[in-house]
């Protein structure tokens, strides 16, 4: 008898299908965005006009890390809570609920951004239609209303995907009083809070000044208080899309490599890091900011290099159960043991791939967290190349593994192609080691990011090692590769679900521990405690800061009025301005 | 809590390396006294930016010794000045705010690497040993044309810089038989003491003269000129202080019932 998740919770694999439907889509577009880009700056085929190369970057921005990150997130987290606690949501109707409001907000904020290209885009709400703002949205730099309230809506979605999980959980303990919550459901829990505690900045940011602002009924913003809110969310929303990436390496990844996780409790106090740390740290994207005292970005640096702990306890971790695994499978010897591991499973190999470049990944970040070696490489293409490791490779990587594997689930349909599968998850690997490393070196010289044309008229750049054309190339090349490797992985995803149903899918279970939660003190299960911990780290981070610099230029900031620079204007008439402002 | 032994010793050596690297990072602030950018700078209202003080006029200024400030306005999709020189051998405060929207203020191959966010002005000092020419560029994404924003900055020996600035008033005519004054106006925006000699060529003749310029202070050099040295007609004059040039014309005409092409003078 066949029990797969479909057969476990059909009604909850339904919108966890719709979920990652979604957000594959996303990624699809995003990806050829991406493809176009590294095309353009590398200035090997160039067919759009420089200025739509933002519009380009915007929608590339806001689809992969927003949409498609958080699409999977949700159906990843709803997965793995009704798996844990072996029952379904309490009611299907409130997650489809969240579900198309999500949808209706990325919709929202992708016309909006797409409506860009457009020649003469259309006029609502007394404002044109766009948004080539970026995925920062930095004031004054402003949007239509409409990506905001997209924006907004997404993220209220969100909330109330974490009110569904809560509620879930809630209902479980009541019919289960003394029991530890189980793994994947902590982890989803943990996670949950700390989006609460961070998105509260972003959305305020939009409703209270960038909202208002960009429908005219306020005048002025203070952009350096914008910016400060945008990053006190925008530093934890990548451990957030990173989490369901770490569920799938505690959980599933062990029992993939044929063992048992290592520790229960290290991955609890792991999450609950997570918890206290991801948001009192935001400010170390502003090293560089004036008007934010010294101090005050020590205390975020601080706090960053000691996130690094749950991040080093987690290679531990993971490495230790692939071991384990792997002596479970015949293996044996110091390193010996790594050629037992099932290498030509494509749903084990994508997520250790993808564990080996996000330790990669911690290397750069580790250069990003040291606030005056940040000068170096601050806005250069090596930021592009770290968060194409930790987003686009230990996050996305691990969402396409991890699809081979949930497809079937919530299909009740055999993969596909394996081989094809393997193929594509190594191509990923080859096409970001190729792209990356130029990335990150070629920031070492200088080289900036978010740049249609990084050709300038007054100097060259001086790479120490190899040419400006050199890495221009392996940024094409792995550009070309990562989209094959995409495009494969779209057609698996296809001709998957329009396959027959099979029976031979293996049950929906998530990996055993070595080590079980009965050795871990329960107060690591006191949310409310740690919920509180987070608030207080949160509060001595951000209050002073933010007062100082609400204090120096008010919370609407000094007649600030909104610039909307995306309008088409005639390159002459920027060439004789430029002439005469010199 | 049940901890397996080999957990323990990585998480001690964990933490030994988090700590190494604030160590790392806080030895660099006290040590070698990299600061980072911060509130010093203060705050400016963009719209009162061509009113302040500062800003009003960016450019290169001596502080004394070897220190000089740099003010710079950016604004989409350019720096003003765009082309900056200051001496090898020197210590830079740059000033920097924006006039629009955010930008950066990066001097490639250096660690001069601001945010410039509009209400606000970043401060930072860097020091300059040898002569050398960076590329300066806008690393912060601020509108459509963002990638054509970039500026010069050159850094040139010691003993080639000088803040020198030289103006001159003379008249266009004269007429024959009559005297005029050429003035030559020498800045020194250096605050020592400047020692030179300006001089006027004007038809065959040469007059110099040696001045001494005050730091942060000008001198005026007045120059006679009697027509009867001068050809009737165009007479072409340079005034020249260091590497500094003017040139003009002077021209000599005949007063009264001049058989001058135009005649217009009468005109009502």
């Amino acid at each position: 008898m066949r029990n797969a998740y479909l057969d476990q919770f059909p009604d909850e694999a339904r919108v966890i299908k719709a979920a990652f439907w979604s957000s594959f889509i996303a990624l699809a577009i995003g990806g050829v965005l991406g493809l176009v880009q590294a095309l353009h700056r590398t200035d090997v085929f160039r067919f759009i006009q420089s200025p739509d190369y933002y519009t380009v970057l915007t929608a590339h921005g806001v689809l992969l890390v927003i949409v498609f990150t958080i699409f999977f997130l949700v159906g990843t987290f709803t997965w793995a809570v009704t798996t844990s606690l072996d029952r379904g949501v309490v009611d299907t109707r409130f997650t489809w609920a969240w579900y198309i409001m999500m949808v209706i907000g990325a919709a929202l904020a992708g016309i909006t951004i797409f409506s860009g290209f457009l020649e003469s885009a259309p006029s609502i709400l007394g404002s044109e239609l766009n948004a080539d703002v970026l995925f920062t949205f930095y004031a004054p730099l402003e949007a239509h209303p409409f990506f905001y309230i997209g924006l907004v809506v997404f993220v209220v979605g969100s909330w109330l995907a974490g009110v569904d999980w809560f509620r879930t959980w809630l209902a479980w303990r009541r019919e289960n009083p003394d029991e530890r919550i189980p793994l994947p459901t902590f982890m989803v829990l943990t996670t949950t809070l700390f989006w609460y505690i961070c998105t509260l900045g972003v959305s305020l940011s939009i409703l209270v000044f960038l909202l208002p602002w960009s429908l005219g009924i306020t005048e002025s913003v203070n952009p350096l208080l914008t910016r400060t809110m945008f990053w006190y969310f925008g530093h934890a929303v990548v451990y957030f899309w990173l989490m369901p990436a770490y569920l799938m390496w505690y959980t599933m990844l062990p029992k993939f490599s044929g063992g048992k996780l290592f520790s229960d409790p290290l991955a609890r106090v792991v999450f609950v890091l997570f918890l206290l740390l991801s948001t009192p740290l935001g400010i170390h994207h502003q090293y560089l900011d004036p008007g934010i005292a010294e101090g005050y970005k020590f205390i975020a640096m601080t706090n960053t290099m000691f996130l690094l702990l749950p991040s080093l306890l987690t290679a531990f971790t993971v490495v230790a159960s692939m071991e384990h695994g792997a002596r479970q499978r015949g293996g044996e010897g110091y390193l010996g043991w790594l050629k037992a591991l099932p290498w030509r499973d494509p749903i084990f190999t994508g997520m250790a791939l993808a564990g080996l470049m996000f330790a990669a990944a911690g290397f750069s970040g580790m250069i990003n967290a040291g606030m005056n070696i940040n000068y170096l490489v601050h806005n250069t293409w090596w930021v592009v190349g770290h968060f194409h490791l930790t987003v686009g490779t230990a996050v996305a990587l691990t969402f396409m593994a991890a699809s081979y594997w949930f497809i079937p689930q919530l299909t009740g349909k055999e993969l596909w192609n394996r081989s094809v599968a393997l193929g594509q998850v190594v191509l990923w690997f080859i096409g970001m080691t190729f792209m990356t490393n130029a990335m990150h070196r070629s920031g070492l010289f200088g080289l900036p990011r978010r740049t249609a044309e990084p050709q300038y008229q007054g100097f060259d750049f001086e790479p120490a090692v190899g040419t400006v054309g050199e890495i221009n190339m392996q940024v094409a090349l792995g550009a070309v590769i990562l989209t094959l490797s995409l495009a494969l992985f779209l057609l698996n995803m296809v001709m998957t679900s329009i396959g027959s149903n099979s029976e031979s899918i293996p049950d929906n279970t998530y990996a055993d521990t070595l080590s079980g939660a009965e050795d871990s003190p329960r107060i690591l299960d006191n949310l409310k405690l740690w919920t509180a911990i987070a608030v207080v780290l949160v509060i001595i981070a951000y209050t002073l800061p933010l007062a100082s610099i609400i204090d120096a230029g008010g919370l609407f900031g000094p007649d600030i009025e909104g610039f909307r620079l995306s309008t088409w204007v005639d390159p002459a008439v920027i060439e004789s301005l430029s002439e005469v402002i010199r | 809590m049940n901890i397996h032994t080999y957990e323990k010793v990585w998480i001690v050596a964990s933490m030994v390396l988090i700590v190494g690297f604030i160590a790392t990072i806080t030895y660099g602030a006290v040590g070698p006294g990299i600061a980072m950018i911060d509130d010093d700078g203060g705050d400016i209202n963009p719209d009162e930016i061509n009113d302040d003080e500062r800003f009003a006029e960016p450019g290169v200024e001596h502080v004394g010794g070897n220190e000089y400030e740099v003010t710079v306005v950016a604004q989409a999709w350019s720096y003003t000045p765009s082309e900056i020189e200051i001496p090898a051998n020197s210590e830079v405060t740059f000033y920097v705010t924006s006039r629009d929207v955010t930008h950066s203020f990066s001097v490639v191959g250096t660690n001069v690497n601001t945010m410039v966010v509009p209400g606000q002005v970043s401060e930072m000092t860097a020091k300059f040993d040898e002569p050398d020419e960076y590329g300066i560029l806008c690393n912060e994404y601020c509108g459509e044309y963002h990638h054509t924003m970039e500026g010069k900055l050159n850094v040139v020996p010691e003993d080639e810089f000088d803040l020198t600035e030289l103006s001159v008033e003379a008249d266009d005519e004269i007429d024959a038989g009559n005297e005029t004054t050429i003035t030559a106006n020498v800045t020194n925006g250096m605050q020592e003491d400047l020692e030179t000699t300006v001089s006027l060529e004007i038809g065959n003749q040469t007059q110099e003269e040696d001045v001494t310029v005050p730091g942060d202070g000008s001198e005026e050099v007045a120059f006679t000129v009697d027509s009867a040295d001068l050809d009737e007609g165009d007479n072409d004059w340079t005034v020249t202080v260091d590497d500094y040039e003017e040139s003009g014309t002077l021209s000599v005409v005949t007063p009264e019932g001049n058989e001058s092409a135009d005649g217009g003078d009468g005109d009502a």
